[in-house]
């Protein structure tokens, strides 16, 4: 079993000095942004478990928004509703059923297509959470892992819509094994992934892959910088699940990058007009 | 010798459909000698790609050579285990040599010092015979510098050929950038009494877009031909040496005093 092995690489890592930075960092760039604190949406899943708690740690004024639709399986509201208590969150959460926003729009849109509802969820979801920073002078919080962001397994301008990503360079893996480290509930570190924008959806039947495959692949493909073959022949698996993998993190980089700007001044942005995001 | 100069529109990391519009244009070509623009087998504006695509880009480069008669085409060339360099094959009857890039720029819109490491010109500096003729190539930036070009010159070159990849800034009726490398070769063909031949890439890679526009001067600062802009093109021109002997005749390009390089050196 080649992928334990990598997997295993990957995390053994430590969990506690990488909380206290993580903590360290949202802190901060709370403060430097002007802002008050952070919002961020629970969905019961692991990313958002961990990010809420390491949110918590890092600031007092914090807010959380869980927004179920009828896709939202009863199981995850009530691990967003654990994680509320374990962290004492208890007036500082709202509940929004965003199906009658989603009605609205599928009136206008007249789809039945999964995918495309599926994505209107995620952005309504944005939406909400845009507006109540805008209120309480807040950042929104992403919860977005390294695995999904790679993978482009996320909704451009839905959960990809977020002013920062706390936990943007840990593999789901890694993600899994912090939220135990956090003590979060061991039935939410090790549920299935799912963005649960349809009913039955999860993650993993829907790459066809599982996250340990997944995340074995990632490391080496980006960090080790292996090619597709050596990949397959290390961790013993088919070269087209390699090949199917890679072609994800390639399709998906326009996800990962502002849009284009097509460059036709004497400095533009991006190309030869750079700056720091702090700029005073 | 007729020089074909080959201005593609190449596509970014994709070495094989690149290097099949190589053959292509190398099979259907009237030329003897054929120049493309600088990474003209992997395209420039790679970022991080460099990393995956400088292997591929070696194996094409045979592939060419076994080819062609005479061609110029841009590379990555591995010198060393992880030392990359921004390079020009230059191909003849089945023989092939590398050309480096001195000069990488890191201004503005550049980050080739992030991937590539420069020439050495005491080693690099090399000049090539077909067709009776003496050719010196350098690579884009290069032609921005007096001493890479009169070094060749110097060492006999009487053609200098410059694949470049030439991103557009102000979009403008007349294209500053497009005078500026017009007064460029110019300039290196008076003082030198050489032919310059400038070969530049066409659109868009990621954000930039690359021109066109390429063109030769003569040995007596005229423009011989000029390729379109903003789409590919080929086009031809003569490459003779009574332009050189004529524009030298008539020129101090034989005075050359080293005492200036002396001085250089301690700067």
């Amino acid at each position: 079993m080649r992928v334990q092995s990598v997997l295993q690489e990957l995390k053994d890592v430590n969990y506690s000095v990488i909380s206290e930075y993580i903590i360290r960092r949202i802190s901060e760039y709370i403060t430097e942004s002007g802002k008050n604190g952070g919002i961020i949406g629970l969905s019961g899943g692991i990313d958002s478990s961990v990010t809420t708690v390491l949110l918590s740690k890092a600031t007092q004024n914090y807010f959380i928004l869980l927004m179920p639709s009828s896709s939202t399986p009863q199981k995850d509201m009530e691990d967003a509703k654990k994680i509320i208590n374990m962290i004492g969150a208890n007036n500082k959460y709202k509940i929004i059923n965003i199906d009658p926003i989603l009605e609205s729009f599928k009136n206008e849109i007249k789809t039945n297509d999964k995918l495309v509802l599926g994505n209107i969820k995620a952005r309504i979801r944005m939406i909400l959470l845009y507006a109540y920073a805008q209120i309480m002078n807040y950042l929104v919080i992403g919860t977005g892992d390294k695995s999904e962001l790679l993978l482009g397994y996320f909704t451009k301008y839905g959960d990809g819509g977020v002013d920062i990503l706390p936990i943007g360079d840990l593999y789901k893996t890694q993600v899994r094994e912090l939220g135990r480290y956090l003590g979060l509930p061991e039935d939410i570190v090790t549920k299935p992934s799912s963005p649960a924008l349809w009913e039955g959806q999860t993650a993993e039947g829907e790459l066809g892959v599982s996250y340990d495959i997944i995340d074995a692949v990632l490391y080496l493909r980006v960090e080790k910088m292996m090619d597709i073959e050596s990949i397959a022949k290390e961790l013993q698996i088919d070269t087209e699940i390699v090949h199917k993998i890679d072609r994800m993190i390639k399709t998906s980089q326009h996800k990962r990058l502002p849009p284009e700007i097509f460059r036709l001044s004497g400095r533009a942005i991006n190309s030869d007009w750079r700056y720091p995001r702090e700029w005073i | 010798m007729d020089i074909e100069l080959a201005q593609i529109r190449p596509k970014l990391g994709d070495v094989d459909y690149n290097l099949e519009k190589h053959l292509e244009i190398i099979q259907t070509s009237s030329a003897d000698c054929i120049i493309f623009p600088e990474l003209s087998l992997t395209g420039y504006v790679l970022r991080d790609l460099v990393y995956e695509v400088f292997k591929e880009a070696e194996k094409a480069v045979t592939k060419i050579v076994d080819n062609s008669k005479c061609a110029i085409f841009g590379t990555i060339k591995e010198v060393r285990p992880g030392i990359l360099r921004n390079s020009a094959v230059i191909s003849i009857e089945g023989s092939y040599d590398y050309i480096y890039k001195f000069y990488l720029p890191t201004y503005g819109l550049f980050e080739e010092r992030r991937y590539f490491q420069p020439g050495d010109p005491l080693s690099d500096v090399k000049i090539f015979k077909y067709k009776g003729i003496n050719i010196g190539v350098v690579i884009c930036e290069d032609a921005w510098h007096p001493e890479p070009i009169e070094a060749l010159a110097l060492k006999g070159a009487d053609a200098v050929f410059i694949p470049a990849s030439s991103p557009m800034r102000r979009l403008e009726e007349n294209l500053l950038i497009e005078n500026n490398w017009e007064s460029l070769i110019k300039a290196h063909s008076l003082m030198y009494g050489i032919w310059t031949a400038f070969v530049n890439a066409v659109g868009s890679q990621e954000e930039e877009y690359f021109w066109g526009g390429s063109m030769v001067s003569s040995p007596q600062g005229t423009i011989k031909v000029k390729a379109k802009k903003f789409e590919e093109d080929r086009i031809f021109t003569k490459i003779d040496l009574e332009e050189v002997r004529k524009a030298r005749f008539f020129s101090s390009f034989r005075d050359h005093n080293r005492d200036f390089h002396r001085l250089l050196s301690n700067l």
